[in-house]
C-alpha cells in the first residue's frame, strides 16, 4: 500500500520543479556565500573564491530567468496552465485549513482539513490540487523570484546603476536589497524541505513532486462505502522517523533563526564608515547557525536528487511490469494483483 | 474755442484694480530682488576649490549616494518583511512538526503487529 496517494504533478512539472530547485539551491549557495562570507568562508573557497562564486551566481541567474519565463509562457499558452489558474487562488477554505491545522496541533481537531492534507490516502478525491501551504509557496515564491530577478538584473552591471543614480554608493543599496529579499525565500525553502521530507507517511521524501501523475495508479474505493479515515493507520512508521524528524526539525528552526538574525546585522547600506570585518557581529553561535541553515538546504538538494532516483526506479519497475507478460519465453508468469 | 472745455469720454480704471495691480507690482519687484539676492556670493569664494564634502568636493557624491532616504526606506522595508515572514515561517515549521508527530502516532509503530486491524476495516489482505 505504498501508492495510496494520487500524484499531483505532470511530467513537465516534475522536471521543472527539479530544475528550478537545483538552480535556486545553486543561487542560494553562491549568493549567501557572498552575503555571509565570514560565516561561510569555506563555501566561498569551495566554489572558486570571489570570482568563481559570482560567475556561478550569474550563470544560474540567467538559468532562473529562463525557467521563470518558460513557466509563465507555458501557463498562459497551455489549456492546462490556464485551467489550473483558478485552482491556485487562495480562498476561505485555505484560511479554514490553517485554523484547523492550529486546532489539530492543539489536539482539538481529529483530522487535518482537506486543503492542508499532504497525505490524502482514501480521501484523495477531497483534496484540492494545492494545499494552503502549496498556494502560499506559489504566490510568495512567484513574487520573490520576480523581484529577485529584477533586482539581480539591475545590479548585473553596477556601473550602469551608478550612472543612473549619479553616485557609486546607491549601487550598494541594490545589492543589499537583493540579498535581504532572498532571505525570505531562503527561510521558506528550509521549511519546504522539512515539510516535504519529514511527513511521517512520506519520509524521507514526498514522491508526489518527482513521480508524475501519469505514472501513479489511482486508488478508488468501492462506490457504496465511503472510508472514514485517510488510511494512514495502515502504514508503518519508519523506525528512524522519530529521531531524524526531531534532529531535522531542530536544525530547520536553528537555520531559519540564524539566517534571520544574520540578515538583520549584516548591513550593506548605508555603507558603514568603519570597516567592519564581515559587516556584522562575528559570533561563533551565529557562524554555526548559518552553517546549519546551509546544511538544511544541502539535505534538501540531496532529497531532490533522491526523489529523481526514486522516479527512475519507479519507471523501471513500471516498464518491467508492462513487459512482463510479453517477454514470456515459456517461463513462469507472475500472477498479477489486479 | 469756446470757453467750456470738454473732456473726452474715457472709461477709467476702477480704484480696486489699480490697487491690486500696485500691490502685485510691488510684491513681484520685492520677490525678484529677494530671489536675486541668492546670487550674491562673496567674490572671494568664486572659482575656489572646496575639497570638503560640504563644499561639494571629492567624496561628496559618495556621501550623497549613501544617504538617499528612499533607498534607506526600501531596505528597512525588506528588513521588516524578513522578520515578519521569518516569524510566520517558524510558526509554520512548528505547526507542521506538531501535526507530523500526531500523524506519526496514528501510524503502525515500527515492529508493531496489528494484523487484525488490517482485516477489520475491510481491506483485502495480501
Amino acid at each position: 500500500m505504498s501508492n495510496l496517494d494520487h500524484g499531483k504533478f505532470t511530467r513537465v512539472t516534475t522536471l521543472f520543479h527539479s530544475l528550478l530547485g537545483l538552480d535556486v539551491f545553486l543561487l542560494f549557495f553562491t549568493g549567501y556565500a557572498i552575503m555571509f562570507n565570514d560565516e561561510l568562508w569555506w563555501l566561498l573557497a569551495v566554489m572558486g573564491g570571489a570570482s568563481g562564486v559570482t560567475a556561478i551566481h550569474r550563470i544560474t541567474g540567467i538559468g532562473l530567468i529562463a525557467l521563470i519565463v518558460f513557466w509563465i509562457v507555458l501557463q498562459i499558452i497551455s489549456p492546462t496552465g490556464r485551467g489550473n489558474f483558478s485552482e491556485i487562488l487562495p480562498g476561505k477554505d485555505d484560511f479554514d485549513a490553517f485554523v484547523q491545522d492550529v486546532q489539530f496541533m492543539l489536539g482539538r481537531a481529529d483530522e487535518r482539513h482537506p486543503n492542508a492534507r499532504q497525505f490524502a490516502g482514501y480521501k484523495a478525491d477531497e483534496v484540492p490540487l494545492l494545499s494552503y501551504i502549496g498556494k502560499g509557496v506559489v504566490f510568495i515564491f512567484s513574487i520573490e523570484l520576480t523581484l529577485l530577478a529584477i533586482s539581480g538584473l539591475l545590479i548585473w552591471s553596477k556601473t550602469g546603476l551608478a550612472a543612473m543614480f549619479q553616485t557609486k554608493a546607491a549601487a550598494m543599496a541594490f545589492v543589499t536589497f537583493h540579498g535581504l529579499l532572498g532571505v525570505i525565500m531562503l527561510m521558506g525553502v528550509m521549511f519546504h524541505v522539512f515539510e516535504h521530507g519529514f511527513h511521517p507517511a512520506f519520509y524521507p521524501v514526498e514522491t508526489k513532486a518527482f513521480i508524475p501523475r501519469s505514472m501513479v495508479p489511482e486508488y478508488h474505493s468501492d462506490e457504496d462505502e465511503e472510508p472514514d479515515t485517510t488510511g494512514i493507520e495502515r502504514l508503518s512508521l519508519s523506525p528512524s522517523w522519530r529521531t531524524m524528524s526531531s534532529i531535522f526539525g531542530a536544525l530547520t528552526v536553528i537555520g531559519i533563526v540564524s539566517v534571520l538574525i544574520g540578515s538583520i546585522f549584516d548591513e550593506g547600506y548605508p555603507v558603514p564608515r568603519e570597516l567592519a570585518i564581515g559587516g556584522g557581529p562575528t559570533s561563533i553561535l551565529l557562524t554555526i547557525g548559518i552553517n546549519v541553515g546551509i546544511l538544511v538546504l544541502g539535505v534538501g538538494l540531496v532529497l531532490s536528487m533522491y526523489g529523481n532516483v526514486l522516479r527512475i526506479r519507479w519507471e523501471r519497475q513500471m516498464e518491467e511490469e508492462r513487459e512482463g507478460p510479453a517477454a514470456t519465453d515459456g517461463g513462469r508468469e507472475e500472477p498479477s494483483d489486479d | 474755442m469756446s470757453g467750456r472745455q470738454e473732456t473726452p469720454e474715457v472709461s477709467g480704471y476702477a480704484r480696486s484694480h489699480v490697487a491690486i495691480s500696485a500691490v502685485v507690482g510691488i510684491l513681484v519687484a520685492g520677490l525678484s530682488v529677494w530671489w536675486a539676492q541668492g546670487f550674491d556670493i562673496f567674490y572671494e569664494s568664486l572659482y575656489r576649490v572646496s575639497p570638503t564634502v560640504e563644499g561639494g568636493g571629492i567624496g561628496a557624491d559618495w556621501v550623497f549616494g549613501n544617504t538617499i532616504p528612499s533607498l534607506d526606506f526600501l531596505i528597512a522595508l525588506v528588513h521588516a518583511a524578513d522578520v515578519l515572514m521569518g516569524a510566520f515561517i517558524l510558526v509554520m515549521v512548528f505547526l507542521h512538526w506538531a501535526a507530523f508527530r500526531r500523524l506519526a502516532d496514528r501510524m503502525r509503530q515500527p515492529g508493531e503487529e496489528r494484523g487484525e486491524a488490517v482485516a477489520a476495516d475491510g481491506g483485502e489482505q495480501r
